[in-house]
């Protein structure tokens, strides 16, 4: 028998193989990585398109500069892949990332290596960037394994370092960072102990900013219902509302989940506010008077025991579903856990569950409020009326405080301002006053001319550039006071932006390293973080703690694929958030803030990322 | 002599080489000979098998090792296999480190202690974590060093010849097998690997 293999021979036996392999040929390495580089300012930016069921070791990428020596590359962190066969290692699955800080001189050489997953491991590649250029030059090389031939007993010394991966200066966050608290609670007490903590986290929080317009809202519609309101109708109606508001809660958490955390995201988008502006200000309008927000006849009809019983069930019911549209973006520590949790473990039920029982918990005090407030809300005639108008305006505000974050700097409090001017209009703060009126009447009055007052003072703050409604005349009185401000309390102005990985592991680099840092992630449309910014951060003892900390922000109120991917990277559910590093750009384990953030743990969590254990 | 430090030395200095060059191996003649029959390549099985498989592998290959077991199973059961695994060593220094350890070992004539210890290891590998496997199989490092210095012609030639081999088959990483006519990219199953024995068998 004689046969003699040709490569062409062989190559041609490869494609007509007819013995089945254990899975999918692999295939070609530059198909199975689709690397693109891209100028990032000074920067370089890489990406690998990984197809799936491919990954690449974050170990082993690394660059080298035109003088050969290693280029600090930073990587964000990867999955933790247990092999029985490897050990654990880091890798990435979908896209890799990795930025190379500018400013850089001449050309890079790019080292990756990845495998088929359960089949085949490719050898490492380099290639050559020209950044000046902006794209990766010679793919052809992509194709051929860069190893050479075997030095012929030749044995030249070079330097170890050359094999060694990089040190990257991409931040390593804890494992035990925000997301063990669903972990922790079903290892020491299985589901249940899980939906009570929950359940009791969620209580705690019902008194936060976040959660207070719900008890405006929740009156209101309960209002709404007029003479007929009792106290079980209350508890019916409230629980309604609750039970919904934690449904839509727990379902918005799900999706997520799914979509990597981005759809609190996607509830900051103008769509989505705009719409639930709108039912406020449909509710608003029903108050008044103008038109019943009711179920069509036929459904009322069989639904209703009593007269207009099984439409406002439903209006309850939808009005909890959107008032989760309106807490949804409030990002807190349970919120977050069980966010990631479920984008880790894959186990939406659970995740869904405890969330569910988050949402409950944030509604017991509302349940409270409407079966024992509601004897007080139920009077006759002209009271009646009166309680309905004030609450029209509440979901007014409401509406206003949403579409503020879309309209520019400004035109919000002028909004406020018509909302106030007119709210004093109709509580008769203009209108005559008899000597003989009431002291209800007189209150009322008093109530008004304060609206006006701060209805005109927020129109002229408005017309001055002010933009908080809190804070009406802030320009005015900035622009008097000049730069007498001295104190060492920590403003916002203090914190350097970054606004993508890249700018972040920069900014992180930028003294060499050795200073720890705080990352915190903030934005406009946070209620939470106004709250932080205007009681944490201004306490002296916050301002000592962060003595020595390089401070950073990361801007969400506007969301784009740069500041995304960086909180995908590390694992950022939503503003706030508070990244303790060390001098070595390791997050802290436990240190991580998320939601409710008070000066006492800004103070814990800082000096630890101060001394690190 | 060749010292463990000088070893490694080698080692980094032949993937240096890497980028810079061509890719020569087109030019070697890739007969049934040079890759089923190369006269320093071990031979496991029975060396008078009438089927060779040939696995072309890397001691850092997470799948190589995984399926080690699975293939000397395989090959003791059908009792009629010759294995020649061919070192390519793909993935940086360690790997040529551990390759070259291993060859070193067969000259003494301990090249299934080395290889199995080798096969067995897990994660990343180091040169420590290399040497560490080779002496709790009850090998030295100085008896390895000595054999590698000795034999670095013929060790560095092998190497050469894989590589060249790897390339002109066009193989992407590894593992991958010849079997027979036919070349496999990536892990074979069990059924898959009795598959292409019977095949290679029937051709």
């Amino acid at each position: 028998m004689r046969f003699f293999l040709s490569i062409s021979s062989c190559i041609v036996t490869l494609a007509a193989s007819a013995v089945a392999f254990a899975m999918e040929p692999p295939l070609p390495m530059d198909q199975a990585f689709r690397m693109e580089a891209r100028r990032n300012g000074a920067d370089v930016a890489i990406r690998w398109q990984l197809e799936d069921g491919y990954y690449l070791y974050r170990d082993y990428l690394s660059a080298t500069g035109a003088d050969g020596k290693r280029v600090e590359i930073a990587t964000p962190a990867g999955v933790i892949k247990e092999d029985p066969g490897y050990g654990s290692t880091e890798v990435y699955y979908g896209t890799a990332t990795a930025t190379i800080a500018g400013p850089i001189t001449g050309s890079l050489k790019v080292t990756y290596q990845g495998c088929q997953d359960g089949g085949l491991c490719y050898p490492p590649t380099t290639v050559d960037i020209d950044p000046a250029a902006l794209a990766p030059i010679s793919n052809s090389e992509l194709a051929a394994p860069p190893i050479a031939l075997q030095s012929q007993a030749a044995f030249p010394l070079v330097s170890k370092a050359v094999t060694e991966p990089a040190d990257s200066p991409g931040i390593r966050i804890s494992d035990q960072s925000s997301n063990g608290i669903v972990g922790s609670l079903l290892d020491r007490g299985g589901v249940l102990l899980l939906l009570a903590g929950f359940l009791g986290l969620g209580v705690l929080l019902a008194f936060t900013p976040c959660v207070f317009p719900m008890y405006p809202i929740l009156a209101a519609t309960l209002s709404r219902e007029g003479e007929s309101l009792s106290a079980g109708r209350g508890f019916v109606l409230s629980s309604t509302y609750v039970l919904s508001l934690a449904a839509a809660f727990s379902l918005f958490g799900v999706i997520a989940a799914g979509w990597g955390q981005s759809f609190q995201i996607a509830l900051q988008s103008s769509a989505a506010t705009l719409v639930v502006a709108a039912i406020f200000v449909a509710l608003a309008l029903s108050s008044f008077g103008l038109f019943e927000l009711q179920l069509p006849s036929f459904l009322r009809n069989r639904l209703a025991a009593r007269r207009g019983s099984g439409g406002s069930l439903a209006s309850s019911a939808a009005l909890g579903f959107s008032s989760a549209l309106v807490i949804g973006p409030c990002v807190t520590a349970p919120l977050a856990g069980a966010l990631l949790y479920i984008a880790q473990t894959g186990d939406v039920v659970l995740g869904a569950t405890a969330l569910f029982a988050l949402g409950v918990g944030k509604g017991i005090p509302l349940i409270l409020m409407g079966t024992f407030g509601s004897g007080l809300l139920s009077r006759a005639g002209q009271w009646m009326e009166r309680v309905r108008q004030v609450f029209g305006f509440l979901f007014l505000a409401t509406a206003v405080w949403l579409l503020d974050r879309l309209l520019p700097a400004g035109t919000g409090l002028l909004l406020w301002s018509i909302l106030a001017i007119t709210f004093a209009v109709f509580i008769g703060a203009f209108d005559e006053m008899r000597p003989e009126a009431d002291g209800a009447a007189r209150l009322a009055k008093s109530a008004g001319m304060l609206a006006g007052l701060y209805g005109v003072i927020l129109g002229i703050g408005g017309l001055s550039g002010a933009t908080d409604p809190l804070k009406p005349l802030a320009t005015i009185t900035v622009a008097r006071s000049g730069d007498a401000t001295t104190t060492k309390a920590i403003g916002k102005d203090l914190f350097q932006s970054a606004a993508s990985t890249s700018e972040l592991s920069s900014l992180l680099a930028a003294d060499g390293g050795g200073t720890p840092s705080l990352v915190y992630f903030t934005a406009d449309w946070c209620v939470t973080c106004r709250v932080i910014e205007r009681s944490v951060f201004p306490d002296p003892t916050v301002a000592n703690a962060l003595d020595g900390v390089r401070l950073i922000s990361v801007d969400l109120s506007e969301i784009n694929e740069a500041n995304q991917s960086l909180m995908k990277e590390l694992q950022v559910v939503g503003p706030p958030t508070m990244l303790f590093l060390d001098g070595n750009n390791n997050e802290i384990a436990h240190s991580r803030l998320v939601g409710e953030i008070t000066a006492d743990t800004v103070t814990k969590s800082a000096s630890a990322a101060k001394s690190p254990p | 002599m060749i010292t463990r430090r000088n070893l490694l030395a080698v080692t980094t200095g032949t993937a240096a080489f890497a980028a810079v060059l061509p890719r020569i191996a087109f030019s070697q003649e890739i007969t049934e000979k040079t890759v089923f029959h190369d006269p320093d390549a071990p031979v496991l099985g029975n060396p008078a098998g009438d089927v060779t498989v040939v696995e072309f592998f890397d001691y850092q290959c997470p799948y190589c090792k995984k399926i080690h077991p699975m293939l000397e199973k395989v090959v003791r059961e059908d009792g009629n296999v010759r294995l020649v695994l061919k070192d390519w060593p793909v993935s940086g220094g360690a790997s040529i480190f551990a390759a070259q350890a291993v060859l070193g070992a067969a000259q003494i004539g301990k090249y299934e202690p080395a290889m199995g210890a080798l096969m067995k290891t897990t994660g990343k590998l180091t040169e420590e974590a290399v040497e560490k496997a080779l002496t709790g199989a009850g090998l030295t490092m100085k008896e390895i060093a000595a054999a590698v210095n000795e034999h670095s012609a013929k060790i560095s030639g092998l190497l050469d010849r894989n590589y060249s081999q790897a390339l002109a088959f066009n193989f992407a990483g590894t593992p991958s097998f010849v079997i027979g006519r036919t070349t496999f990219a990536g892990v074979l199953d069990e059924k898959g690997l009795k598959e292409a024995i019977a095949e290679a068998r029937a051709a």
